[in-house]
This record gives structure tokens, C-alpha cells and sequence, in this order.
């Protein structure tokens, strides 16, 4: 399994609804993110934060990581 | 068995799928959940919530 | 009367709370959204009426679904609110608890899904947890029902007896603090709001929650309208977050205890590697639908329904013709009963093994905590054709029925997203196309009944799929969903909960069979049995078989060769089962391996597949339409399905024949 840790940099530039869910769900600034999975294609990326798995697209997570993922 | 007997329960039949048929397409003109014959959680809400209405 | 209202995120069980505390069933699946709308029950020997909301993750909401819990509490006020928490995730369930905590109506938090937390290796100290958020602390775990005794005795008070709750009052940083004061006080005094309420409408309005907004708006809540432009410019909701936030790490760091043994989360992950595998995950779900439908037409469900065919035609319809011979009963109500009825709706039940089956493994599939994983591995596929992954959901939901599949697309936020997911519904193969799918394996394709089945299955997702693709590209919808799923902890299905979705959904096949499958096949024996001059004893001078003969030439070219399945598809419009009794009625058997024969006999794999297809993809039901035109609010677009499924279906099933025809 590819385990990555990500910071979380920026909500900057996400759509209010989907950063109040985000925020709902425990993410902030500084939360610690482990990318569990990575889909092909840019596909969906599920991330591991406080035990808890939460599946986004690709284009939120690079928003959220600073787009310095490759 | 009298032929009259015999009619009488023919007639029945047909008539009660006749009604069946007359009804589902009453139904499907009243659409959403009267058209559908699985009681699902949404349905039985609905239900009650027009019983109470009235 | 004592009202509990149950309230909390998504996936901590609310619904299996609801239904323990209740004695009440509800639907409960392991996904986001099960609780569409409010449900209401009731304690057994009490007074305690308990509301069970939809899940939510915050009180400003997003989806359609998700304002109904916060109407609720504009509206309505509750004597309790039962928060239910998952143990395992309490930092973002607690984000919820404070909103619920700050209206000051008496709380009761419960821990539930404590099992989970345990086996994660960590504890909580429930007196700090419940000094620090002022209510009562417990913990539970509804699927086993522990705790729950508990929990009942606080609920079944009177409502003299339930201890006020003082609001929760958290250190916001002083610009906010001052904010909150300064309206609530002039909401006090000028609107003479409740000084409490008057507290959490103004966190609520400062914190950007829609609603709340609009409330502001519908009784011209003018300390809070008027102080708008400056809230928001402030980011105050951003600092009303990191608040509560840290608030909550602070308090959950001094409550936190550690055990040992993490067992179970290393279960789930091991089987989410799997499944959610980025190369295998397509071929699993694949694989679970192949699955499904060996166990429901090889191993299980096929087995069964011989048997139950071999009844039904053998001492049933010989001791029924026996019966009616001696009581005296013209040939024609013999004809009926044994020819239509028993043959006909009788055919279709023995179907009963098969479809249950197939009912039961989509509620384990529910219950366990895959659907979530389903929508995520086919997001991309979605997103290509401009769809979200959850809109999957509604269509899974439609291989049981596609009205209900329909209905489900109401928790589709986008309009247009909607009526696309509504107009694609039909082509989901549901289950009162699986009678006719499994005579037609079983003459034509014996070993290899579970792949043909599962082709059509998807074919009907493919196609549904490219039509999405058209539909988004004609209606211009650009739309920007929400697509984030939570992925909850695998559980091992229990069996109440996957019986009552089994027989929840069955129930309605079995309904349909005294209902529109009946009045169908006496339909069709009517059809059979008469032509212009009245009662006829050959079947080929019939109604029906001069029906047949004319329409032939049509279905010629995607390999139809006699009039029977013809006039069998016309009566199919009434409901798809009504398409395997008709048949069983027009070849005139009274039991299953005649017809299987027959139809092997008239038909070759290839047009038999065809005809399948077609089958799959023609005209919706009449249920179906008449949803589809109440669901649009427009009969043309009932109209519009009926022709382009038509259109679509024999396209389909032309070219499978006659480029099947040139390869052969």
C-alpha cells in the first residue's frame, strides 16, 4: 500500500460546501493526512485522518495538499 | 357444477383483473410512490404523514 | 408525551439505535443517507415518543435531506436530544455535539459503536467527558445491544424529571464573543426571542448557516441581517471552527485513555485493501455482482425454484385439474384456472427462490458497508459522464425496483443531475426481469446462467451511463457536486437486519402476483383463448396469435421467429413479471422444463440474447412511467422515455442479432 503523509496547507480556492464538509469532518489546517490510495486517471483519492477513511477527488486533494503531489 | 356457477366464477376472475388493471394504471397516473408496489421506509412515511394531514 | 430527538453524523447508528430503543423497524443500511426524512416511534410501555433525524455532520446544511434536521430544531423543540456519537470518531461527532449542545436543550450524548473504539485500542474517561460538555455521558453499542437498557431508563422520564441542560459556552476570541452578545441581546429584547435561542441563532447566523439565514430573513431578524456583510468579511466562521476544534482536541486529549489489541480496524483495512484496490476494485464489484447472481441462479436460488416447479405443475396442477373435472367445471374455467392462473402467476412465484436471493445479497451488500466503497470506485467513471459517485447509489437501488430507484434520486441536490439520473433509471435491470432472464438461461445458456445474467446487468449500467453522457452534454448541465464519502468500518451483516431488507423488498414481489402479474396473465388468457368469433381451441386462430403475426415482420430482424414472445411483450408493459407468465401461458405448459424446452426449441443463443436485451432495455412499466412523470412533472418526459427506451432497446438488440448473425 502507498502510505503518504500529507499537511493539510490551504482550503483556499474549494468551493464553500465542500470545505464546510471538510471542516465537519474533523479537517483543518495543520490536520495530518495519510493518502491511503491513489486511483488512476486522477481518480478519487481516499485519505486516512483520526481513524477515519474519507474517499475525495483528485482536484480537492491537491487543493488541499498545495498541488505539490505529483 | 350448474353452467351458471361456472360463468359466475369466470366472470369474477376477469372482472377482478380487469379491476387490477384499471387500477395500476389509476395509480401510475397518480405517480410517485402509488405506482410502486414495494412498501419502502419512504412510502410508509408519506403515508402517515398524509393520514395526519387529514 | 416525552419527545427524544435522535440526532448526530452519519454512520454512527442511529437507525439501529431507533429500531433497538423503539421495537420499531426502519431501514438501515451502512452507507451516508439511509434517513432521508424523520421518522417517529415510539418506547414500548412509556410515554417517550422518540424522532429519529437524518444524519448530518453539521447544522448548516448542504443537501436537501440534511435541512431537515435543522428545520427540526427551528421549529419544533425537542424535551431531549439524543446525541448519537461514533466512539471511534468522537473529534469530528463532537464538532456536531457543540452546535446541539450550544441551543441549551437538555442533552444526552451517548458513545455509541463502542466496540469499534475498544478494539482501536483507546478509551474515554466518561466523567470528564462529562463535565467538560455539562450532559450526561454514555456509551453503547446497538448492534449487540449493549448499553441499551441504559439508555432507555434515561429516556423513559417525564418530562418534569429531565435535568435542564445550561448551555455550552465556549471561549470564542473576543471580536466573536462580542458579536454573539451584542445580537443576542437585541434579539432578546427588541424580538423577545428567548434568551438561550436568541444565543444560538446568533452563532448560528454568524457561522454562515443557510437556514438559519433564511430564518434571519423570513422574520426580519434585523440585529443579525444588518450585521451580515461585516460577519462574513471578518471570517468569523473560520474562528468559530478552530475554536470549537481545539476546544474539542483539548478536552478529548485529558479524557483519553489507551488499551491495548487493534484488531479490528486492521480487519477492515486489510479488506479495503482489497476492494478498494485502484487496478482490482472495478473487477471486485464486478465480482461480488457475479457472485451474487451464481448463488441467486446456480448454486441457491434455481435449485430451489425446480423444486417448487415441480410442485406447482406436477400434484398442483393435477390434483387442481382433477378437482375441477369433478366438481363440474366447463373446460373453459378449467383452461383459466390450470392454463392461466397456476401456470401463469404460479410460474412467476416459483421465481421466488431466485429474486429473494438476489434480495438478500444486496442487504448484506447494505448492511456491510460496501456501498460506500461502490460509489467511490465508480466516481471517476461517473464523473466522466458528469455524474456524482453517490448517484450510483439510486441506481443500485433500482436493480430491486425502478420506481424506488427513481424516488431515491431525490437526494440528488442538482436538478438537472436529477432528471438525468431519472430518465437513466429505467434501464437498471430490476428484479421482475430476473423470471424471464433465468427461463431463457436456463434453455439456451445452462452453464453459464450467472455470466449472461451479470452481461445484461451491466449492459443495462452501460447504457444506462451512455445516456447520462448524452443527456449531460444536451442539457449543458455543469454542475460542481459534493463528492465526498465517508468510508465506514466493515460490519458482519446481522441477519435480523438482512432478513427484514430481504423481505422488505420481496414483500412486493409477492404483492405484485395477486395484483398486475394476475390481471395480466388473465389478460393474456383471454388474448390466448378468444379471437373475433369468441372461444377458440387453437391457439394459433387467437387474439394474441393474430397480434403476434402481425407485428412479426418488425421484430424479424433482431430474431424473433414466432408470434408468442411477441404478444408476451406487449403484456409486459403492465409489469415485467407479467412477460414470463404470459409465455408460460401462450406455449401452453404447465410447468417449467415444457417451456424451457419449447424456447430452446424456437430460439437460438444468439437470438435468444437478443430478445434478452431487448427485454432489458424496451418500454419502462406502467409503475415506472407513471413515476417518472410525476417525479418530472411533465408527461413528456414519460412520454419521451417510453419511445427512446424503445428506440434504444431495438437498436440494441438489431445489431447483437444481425452482427452476431454475420460472426456465426
Amino acid at each position: 500500500m502507498i502510505m503518504n503523509h500529507f499537511m493539510i496547507k490551504k482550503f483556499n480556492g474549494l468551493d464553500d460546501a465542500t470545505t464546510q464538509r471538510l471542516h465537519s469532518l474533523g479537517l483543518q489546517v495543520g490536520s495530518d493526512v495519510t493518502a491511503v490510495r491513489f486511483y488512476p486517471f486522477h481518480g478519487p483519492v481516499i485519505i486516512q485522518v483520526d481513524h477515519q477513511k474519507i474517499g475525495i477527488r483528485y482536484r480537492v486533494f491537491q487543493q488541499l495538499t498545495g498541488g505539490d503531489v505529483s | 357444477m350448474g353452467l351458471f356457477i361456472n360463468i359466475i366464477i369466470i366472470a369474477a376472475i376477469i372482472g377482478l383483473a380487469g379491476y387490477q388493471i384499471y387500477r395500476a394504471v389509476k395509480r401510475s397516473k397518480q405517480g410517485e410512490c402509488a405506482a410502486c408496489d414495494y412498501d419502502c421506509e419512504a412510502k410508509k412515511l408519506l403515508n402517515k404523514s398524509k393520514k395526519r394531514a387529514l | 408525551m416525552t419527545t427524544v430527538a435522535l440526532l448526530g453524523n452519519p454512520n454512527t447508528g442511529k437507525t439501529t439505535l431507533f429500531n433497538e430503543l423503539t421495537d420499531k423497524y426502519a431501514y438501515v443500511g451502512n452507507w451516508t443517507g439511509v434517513t432521508v426524512e424523520k421518522k417517529v416511534g415510539q418506547i414500548r410501555h412509556s410515554n417517550t415518543e422518540v424522532i429519529d433525524l437524518p444524519g448530518v455532520y453539521s447544522l448548516s446544511p448542504i443537501t436537501k435531506d440534511e435541512s431537515v434536521v435543522t428545520n427540526y430544531l427551528l421549529r419544533d423543540s425537542p424535551d431531549l436530544i439524543l446525541n448519537v456519537t461514533n466512539a471511534s470518531q468522537l473529534k469530528r461527532n463532537l464538532l456536531l455535539s457543540i452546535e446541539v449542545l450550544e441551543l441549551g436543550v437538555p442533552v444526552i450524548i451517548t458513545l455509541n459503536m463502542i466496540d469499534d473504539l475498544k478494539r482501536s485500542g483507546h478509551y474515554y474517561d466518561l466523567k470528564t467527558l462529562s463535565t467538560e460538555l455539562g450532559c450526561p455521558v454514555r456509551t453503547s453499542n446497538a448492534r449487540n445491544k449493549e448499553g441499551l437498557p441504559q439508555l432507555k431508563a434515561d429516556l423513559v422520564q417525564n418530562q418534569a424529571d429531565i435535568k435542564p441542560n445550561s448551555p455550552l459556552q465556549l471561549n470564542y476570541p473576543i471580536m466573536v464573543s462580542q458579536a454573539i452578545r451584542q445580537a443576542t441581546k437585541a434579539l432578546t429584547t427588541d424580538y423577545q426571542v428567548d434568551a438561550k435561542f436568541a444565543r444560538w441563532l446568533a452563532i448560528q447566523y454568524i457561522n454562515d448557516n443557510k437556514v438559519v439565514r433564511k430564518y434571519a430573513v423570513a422574520h426580519h431578524l434585523k440585529p443579525l441581517l444588518s450585521q451580515q456583510a461585516y460577519y462574513d468579511a471578518q471570517k468569523f466562521s473560520d474562528q468559530i471552527f478552530e475554536t470549537r476544534l481545539s476546544f474539542i482536541e483539548a478536552t478529548l486529549a485529558t479524557a483519553t485513555e489507551q488499551l491495548h489489541s487493534t484488531k479490528h480496524v486492521a480487519i477492515t483495512s486489510k479488506i479495503d485493501k482489497v476492494v478498494t484496490n485502484p487496478i482490482l476494485g472495478l473487477p471486485i464489484f464486478a465480482g461480488i455482482f457475479f457472485l451474487m447472481f451464481k448463488l441467486s441462479f446456480d448454486w441457491v436460488g434455481t435449485p430451489l425454484s425446480h423444486q417448487l416447479d415441480k410442485l406447482l405443475s406436477g400434484p398442483i396442477s393435477t390434483w387442481a385439474n382433477q378437482f375441477l373435472t369433478q366438481v363440474g367445471a366447463l373446460p373453459m374455467l378449467r383452461s383459466l384456472i390450470v392454463n392461466g392462473l397456476i401456470a401463469g402467476v404460479g410460474g412467476v412465484l416459483t421465481f421466488i427462490p431466485q429474486i429473494f436471493t438476489l434480495f438478500a445479497c444486496i442487504s448484506i451488500l447494505e448492511d456491510s458497508g460496501y456501498m460506500a466503497r461502490a460509489a467511490l470506485v465508480t466516481d471517476r467513471i461517473m464523473e466522466m459522464i458528469g455524474l456524482n459517485g453517490k448517484a450510483f447509489i439510486p441506481l443500485i437501488i433500482g436493480f430491486g425496483c425502478n420506481v424506488t430507484g427513481i424516488m431515491a434520486a431525490r437526494t440528488i441536490e442538482q436538478p438537472k443531475e436529477r432528471l438525468i439520473t431519472t430518465l437513466i433509471s429505467p434501464f437498471m435491470s430490476c428484479s421482475a426481469r430476473l423470471p424471464i432472464y433465468s427461463l431463457f438461461v436456463a434453455a439456451l445458456f445452462p452453464r453459464n446462467q450467472a455470466v449472461i445474467v451479470l452481461s445484461l446487468y451491466f449492459l443495462g449500467i452501460v447504457v444506462a451511463l451512455l445516456m447520462a453522457k448524452f443527456y449531460h452534454v444536451i442539457f449543458r448541465a455543469k454542475e460542481h457536486s459534493v463528492f465526498i464519502v465517508e468510508l465506514p468500518q466493515y460490519h458482519i451483516p446481522k441477519l435480523s437486519i438482512v432478513w427484514h431488507g430481504t423481505w422488505d423488498k420481496g414483500k412486493g414481489f409477492i404483492k405484485k402476483a395477486g395484483t398486475i402479474i394476475f390481471a395480466g396473465t388473465v389478460l393474456i388468457w383471454l388474448l390466448s383463448n378468444f379471437n373475433a368469433h369468441g372461444y377458440v381451441t387453437q391457439i394459433d386462430h387467437s387474439f394474441a396469435a393474430s397480434l403476434g403475426q402481425i407485428l412479426l415482420p418488425i421484430f424479424k430482424p433482431i430474431g424473433i421467429t414466432t408470434w408468442q414472445p411477441i404478444s408476451a411483450l406487449l403484456t409486459g408493459v403492465l409489469a415485467k413479471e407479467v412477460i414470463s407468465s404470459s409465455m408460460m401461458v401462450l406455449f401452453h405448459t404447465a410447468n417449467q422444463g415444457a417451456l424451457i424446452g419449447m424456447i430452446g426449441g424456437s430460439f437460438t443463443a444468439l437470438s435468444a440474447y437478443a430478445l434478452l436485451v431487448f427485454v432489458l432495455l424496451y418500454i419502462p412499466c406502467f409503475a415506472t412511467i407513471g413515476t417518472i412523470k410525476s417525479e418530472t412533472g411533465s408527461a413528456k418526459w414519460a412520454a419521451y422515455s417510453v419511445v427512446s427506451s424503445l428506440f434504444i432497446s431495438y437498436g440494441l438488440a438489431f445489431l447483437i442479432f444481425q452482427i452476431g448473425s454475420l460472426l456465426t
